[in-house]
């Protein structure tokens, strides 16, 4: 009972009020201590037919010199060890929840994706003037490549590979795919200008473009990097990371090729991808 | 409502320098450029070009008709590319004649 006076007052507010409290229970501790112990020794020594009565007062002399507080000495190692076994408990529990018993993990992976989720909401315009959403290519096969009209030798490398992939795809396998230009410089290739381009290369490609800060949105929702580089007055190259993402009709990014693959390698790539979703 | 704003900022000239034909004779005068470096080469070179790259008198000919057909950026970025060439190709044969120094 004087504990848990002693608890309540101290929580509510360290005062004056709280340590006099604690004063005396101490005070009472040390008595309750001192008398048992006296007790205990003078039952000790009755038993054992000794009477040191010398060692009584001397009793009563150490126990003013005990430290006033000997079990506060025990909280801060105790609830620092407290603390460490806490956390113990914590990291376990979490590892058990987390831990996917052998064989079931297949029922955990969402859809045929395992990576980082790329790609996004956009809204651009095609070489025609009309606007395309993402809501417009649901359905279909897409090969998207970020690239530019001014670049000097990947860029018309890079969508002639585009190019030749769709054509093999077309007509050795029949399978229909949706080859996408997004232009990453917009402020020089205007719709007019991608139309002229992609032309030579294969009328299939839907060239996008569109003002600059919803081309910079979904290079950023894409994960494509681009630059301006070298300055010239008027003339400048776009350093950008040259990665064709291949798309699913669901709109979700399931591969991404880089420059080192050539045509037949990308074909073949693809074709394993769309069979893999079919079967 | 952006569609409308696009069209009207949008001009409708087209840069016909990096259509497929423009990029084909700005492709083969660099590559008559780099080959008349190539057959020169031992000649001292005394002109300068783009990025440090020098070429003897005698290709200067060739090296007009390069910066003329190719866009200024992109006549940079060809003449660094071969610059890295270059030295990739002198480190790997230098390597071979300090072998057992």
């Amino acid at each position: 009972m004087p504990l848990a006076r002693f608890l309540l007052s101290s929580l509510k507010n360290r005062s004056e009020e709280s340590l006099h409290i604690y004063k005396r229970f101490v005070a009472s501790e040390r008595y309750y201590a001192c008398c048992t112990r006296f007790g205990a020794s003078k039952r000790f020594y009755s038993s054992s037919g000794r009477s040191t009565r010398n060692n009584t007062p001397s009793l009563r002399l150490p126990e003013q010199s005990v430290p006033p507080s000997p079990w506060r000495s025990f909280i801060i190692p105790g609830s620092v060890i407290a603390g460490i076994g806490g956390l113990v408990f914590f990291i376990h529990y979490n590892d058990e929840k987390r831990a996917i018993p052998k064989g079931q993990g297949a029922k955990f992976e969402r859809s045929a994706i395992q990576g980082p989720i790329i790609g996004g909401p956009f809204s651009l315009i095609n070489t025609e003037g009309q606007l395309v959403t993402e809501h417009n290519l649901l359905g279909n096969w897409i090969l998207i490549y970020f690239g530019y009209t001014s670049s000097p030798d990947v860029g018309p490398a890079e969508v002639q590979k585009m190019a030749k992939s769709v054509e093999i795809l077309e007509s050795k396998q029949n399978l229909k795919i949706l080859p996408i230009f997004v232009t990453i410089d917009p402020q020089r290739d205007t719709p007019a200008q991608l139309r002229a381009y992609l032309r030579e290369f294969d009328s299939r490609i839907v060239g996008l473009t569109g003002s600059v800060t919803a081309v910079r949105q979904m290079a950023q929702e894409y994960r494509v990097f681009f630059k301006k580089v070298d300055e010239e007055g008027d003339d400048y190259l776009v350093d950008s990371s040259h990665n064709m993402y291949l798309i699913n009709p669901n709109m979700e990014v399931v591969r991404c090729f880089g420059v080192e693959y050539s045509a037949e390698e990308l074909t073949e790539a693809i074709i394993k991808e769309m069979k893999k979703t079919e079967t | 409502m952006a569609l409308e704003a696009y069209a009207s900022q949008s001009s409708d000239s087209i840069h016909t320098d990096v259509l497929s034909q423009a990029r084909l004779a700005c492709y083969k005068a660099r590559d008559a450029f780099y080959a008349c470096l190539e057959k020169e080469s031992n000649k001292k070179p005394t002109e300068s070009a783009y990025v440090g790259l020098l070429y003897p008198a005698e290709c200067k000919k060739t090296r007009e008709a390069y910066v003329n057909q190719c866009r200024p950026t992109w006549v940079k970025h060809f003449d660094r590319q071969y610059c890295a060439k270059k030295r990739v190709q002198r480190l790997l044969d230098d390597n071979e004649s300090r072998r057992g120094v």
